[in-house]
């Protein structure tokens, strides 16, 4: 098992690595003089040489590469063209906002796929109604998801807030996670208000996800129940209920667990749209600003930290796979 | 008197909803009292699974599902599709050992934690596992399912069905997918916890070897309907039933007529028998029907009587030189086999270590063995599916078109979306030797297979889901044999299939081999049917072959103590 969590951390590396060449290249490739862009249109030839200088742009492109790449060791991702601050700094508190943000939207898609799955298999009096939320919801784009939301639970309910992470700014922690940050220095209110602000993003981002972990994980159930292990089950006086938890779920999760690997890329990218709707101050925020700007060092900055992101997700999968399948092979 | 544990009388059981219902079951009665163990005897379609599934409570959640008369276990009156009354009766009344102890218990749960569910404690548990006689009950409490053989799974599900002490117990087929010698100790072991708990049991099975081992009597079964009952030494001694008969005619035994067709005589076969005799003989000399089947029941009827009229036609395919000095239609010089396994660079594990064997050119050569004994990697690596690691592997024509395998699962083996016709035609364009023939030669060259292996031409337009499992196993043959090859490979391709079903098989593979003078190399782990198959058997246990007998007197030539286990193990 240790062995396993190595080779698949050393992979890990290696798929980092092409990450970092690949948006290193994209920066280079573009049109856009990264020099002029960040003195802007009337900078004098003496000053744009001097900063190609700092910049070290004169150097060869290879140079240039691992002079980058030494940087991100440092925790260096360049300068933002727009605001002349170190993209690192900027980022700094948007990583935690957007990082809280997921793992409460994989929280909710995970209860949900199971709860739904489980309530479907069962074949319950409510079974139609979850086979129409299986086809409506899994096509619903999260924004639509978003603003019907708005609408309901705080136009109309008040139930929840409506935009930003947090009502008190004031307050805080060390760590960046508002509801961890709560906890740790002992103020409940605040990390009550935290989620309040979290729940209508989270569903938001998390009904399609859900959904569609539902469906995979249902079909992985029902034929768990027809399976010849269940029959062993019932033949010595389980209930359906047992069967369907004790035997059937941890058979069926391989294939959802693959499935929320895949999806959860898909996830990271409609978080872009859910924060621009809810005013949520993280990284897909600051994305499309930066975007809007063509401030390339911001741009890049955000790619790799989602990059890292989904690639320590898919790994995490991996490893909880390894985990809940004993014949899996580890190598 | 001994308390009856299981009444049955006047029990139908229908699946769907077509009126008039189509019954799986139709009136069956039977009982079984304490310590007394009941064969339920029959082929596939006998209605003996619905029956034992009926019994045990599994038929309640099929609303399709109906039944009539009447169920009594322990005194409980029960009704097998309504689930009110089951609980308390099944898993705890009557448990149930299961076919398939791979797929029957869950992958992913340990040995250890399915027992205690079952016993309550984890000293019980052990206790158990020690009763069904597992060597080391610690390790197997840790391990998974996979981990371990499929004799152990086997034992480890008689714990699970016998650890509530049931005063019924159901075995559906529970050794039909174990190796011979494994399936003899696992009935010993029923047989001594019977005796142990005075439960009674009702052993389902298709098996008459083991139903006649096993069973203090037994009821055959055919087409829903019970057709014979008794004691099992009257039932298979004396059968009174025509098909009762025919079922014990179709078993194999080491006393099997090895020279003659097996069986009673099917219309089919007969046919293809007659259409083989006759061919390539002057219109004077032809054979009927009628001649032939008085001549199998009269027992005659040899396989010598089917030798080819002309083999050199056959045997020496174009593009062959016929100068060429004759060598064998296989040939294996100290071949080897091994696997990385994964722990290390240097780490290997030996599947075979140095087997020669030679294949004459029209010799059926068996091979014999268990499981993991490296019997089928020699067939892989016959059939050039995999390659050998040291040693060399001759065989007298090259072309691809020389080598046919049939394999064990003929429905899997089958493309499911293709018709009959489409496969046949198939092979004979991707065939080198049969490749630039006329769509009108390859439609008659692939009517002539179907007629070959007896099957009705009217089937090249179904799919291989249509058809029933013998059938299938025979469009695999039909497939192997259209463009005849030099050897054909089996890997055990009777072993899945019902003993009337499984004999005809072997009949066809025996008229075909000898019409057709083609070579066979037959894998199996059944000293009977390699006995019926073959010239010479060889016999191989790890990765070594250690014995090669000739067919004819198997049970006075063997000499190592493993072909002597391999032989007991076939039951009388």
């Amino acid at each position: 098992m240790v062995r396993f969590i190595v080779r698949r951390f050393v992979s890990l590396v290696v798929v980092l690595f092409s990450l970092s060449v690949l948006v290193f290249v994209l920066q280079r490739v573009g049109n856009a003089d990264p020099v002029r862009a960040y003195l802007g249109p009337n900078a004098s030839q003496a000053a744009i040489a001097a900063t190609r200088i700092r910049f070290g742009l004169d150097k060869p492109l290879i140079v240039q590469y691992f002079d980058y790449l030494g940087g991100l060791f440092h925790g260096d991702l360049g300068m933002s063209y727009s605001t002349r601050r170190p993209v690192a700094v900027e980022l700094a508190d948007k990583v935690p906002a957007t990082l809280e943000l997921a793992a409460w939207v994989l929280f909710f898609a995970v209860i949900l796929a199971v709860v739904l799955a489980g309530i479907y298999t069962l074949k319950g009096p409510v079974s139609g109604v979850i086979r129409f939320v299986f086809f409506s919801f899994a096509s619903a784009p999260s924004f639509l998801l978003a603003t019907l939301m708005l609408l309901f639970f705080f136009k109309q309910l008040h139930w929840f807030p409506a935009v930003g992470r947090i009502t008190d700014t004031s307050g805080g922690g060390p760590t960046g996670f508002y509801v961890l940050d709560g906890l740790l220095t002992g103020n409940l209110a605040y990390s009550l208000d935290a989620i309040q602000h979290l729940v209508l993003p989270a569903l938001a981002a998390s009904l399609g996800l859900g959904v569609a972990l539902a469906r995979v994980l249902a079909d992985g159930l029902s034929s768990g129940m027809a399976s010849n292990y269940a029959r062993t089950a019932r033949s010595l006086a389980e209930t359906e209920r047992s069967i369907l938890f004790r035997h059937s779920l941890r058979n069926a999760s391989s294939p959802a667990l693959s499935m929320l690997g895949v999806l959860s890329g898909a996830m990271l990218s409609s978080l872009v749209v859910v924060e621009q709707i809810f005013s949520w101050n993280g990284l897909g925020q600051y994305l499309s600003t930066a975007i809007a700007s063509a401030d390339f060092p911001a741009v890049a900055g955000v790619s790799l930290v989602l990059g890292a992101v989904y690639v320590i997700l898919t790994a995490i999968v991996d490893v909880v796979l390894a985990l809940v399948d004993p014949r899996v092979k580890l190598t | 008197m001994t308390p009856q544990v299981l009444d049955v009388r006047e029990m139908s059981i229908s699946y769907g909803s077509r009126v008039p219902a189509l019954l799986a079951v139709s009136g069956v009665s039977f009982s079984v009292e304490s310590g007394q163990c009941l064969g339920v005897v029959g082929e596939s379609g006998s209605g003996k699974s619905t029956t034992g599934l009926a019994i045990q409570g599994l038929l309640t959640r099929d609303p399709s599902v109906s039944a009539t008369g009447s169920l009594t276990i322990a005194g409980t009156e029960l009704n097998p599709v309504i689930e009110r009354g089951w609980e308390g009766i099944r898993g705890r009344t009557v448990t149930t050992v299961f076919q398939d102890p791979m797929s029957s218990l869950d992958p992913t749960m340990t040995i250890g934690r399915m027992l205690t569910f079952i016993a309550g404690t984890k000293a019980e548990s052990l206790r158990w596992l020690e009763e069904v006689e597992i060597r080391d009950p610690a390790a197997v409490f840790r391990s998974y399912p996979h981990q371990l053989s499929g004799g152990m799974r086997q034992r480890v599900m008689i714990a699970l069905a016998l650890a509530r002490r049931p005063a019924l117990l159901i075995a559906d087929e529970p050794t039909t997918a174990l190796d011979v010698s494994v399936q003899a100790q696992i009935l010993k072991l029923l047989r001594r916890e019977q005796e142990a708990l005075g439960c009674g049991i009702v052993f389902v099975t298709h098996d008459l070897g083991v139903a006649k081992a096993m069973c203090d009597d037994v009821v055959v079964m055919r087409n829903g309907s019970i057709v014979e009952r008794g004691s099992s030494a009257r039932v298979f001694g004396t059968p009174e039933s025509e098909y009762a008969r025919r079922l014990m005619e179709s078993r194999l035994t080491m006393a099997t007529d090895r020279h003659r067709p097996v069986g009673l005589p099917e219309a089919t076969v007969v046919n293809a028998m007659v259409e083989s005799l006759n061919e390539g003989r002057a219109e004077t000399a032809t054979t009927t029907v009628d001649a032939v089947t008085a001549e199998w029941n009269a027992r005659s009827l040899l396989w010598s009587d089917f030798a080819p009229a002309d083999v050199g036609e056959v045997s020496v395919p174009p593009g062959a030189s016929p100068g060429a000095a004759p060598i064998a239609a296989l040939e294996f010089t100290d071949v080897t086999k091994s696997y990385p396994t994964g722990g290390g660079i240097s780490r290997r594990k030996t599947v075979l270590s140095g087997v020669s064997l030679c294949v004459e050119k029209r010799e059926s050569v068996a091979l014999v063995g268990e499981s993991g004994s490296g019997k089928s990697t020699i067939l892989r690596i016959a059939a050039g599916l995999e390659s050998a690691s040291g040693g060399s592997v001759h065989r007298s024509d090259v072309d691809a078109d020389a080598v046919q395998v049939i394999f064990q699962d003929a429905g899997a083996s089958l493309t499911p979306w293709l018709t009959v016709g489409q496969i046949l035609t198939e092979r004979v364009r991707n065939s080198k030797r049969g490749g630039r023939t006329s769509a009108r030669d390859a439609a008659e060259l692939v009517g002539l297979a179907m007629d070959r292996v007896s099957l009705d031409r009217a089937l090249l337009a179904s799919k291989p889901g249509q058809l029933s499992g013998g059938q299938r196993q025979r469009v695999a043959i039909a497939r192997a044999i259209v463009i005849p090859p030099t050897i054909l490979l089996c890997d055990e391709p009777t072993s899945a299939l019902d003993v009337s079903i499984a004999s005809t098989v072997l009949n066809l593979l025996n008229l075909l081999r000898h019409a057709l003078g083609i070579s066979v190399l037959f894998v199996t782990h059944d000293l009977a049917a390699a006995r019926v198959i073959s010239d010479r058997i060889l016999v191989i246990s790890d990765g070594q072959i250690i014995e090669s007998v000739p067919s004819e007197n198997v049970s006075s030539t063997v000499s190592s103590d493993y072909a002597r286990r391999l032989l007991d193990a076939v039951l009388a």
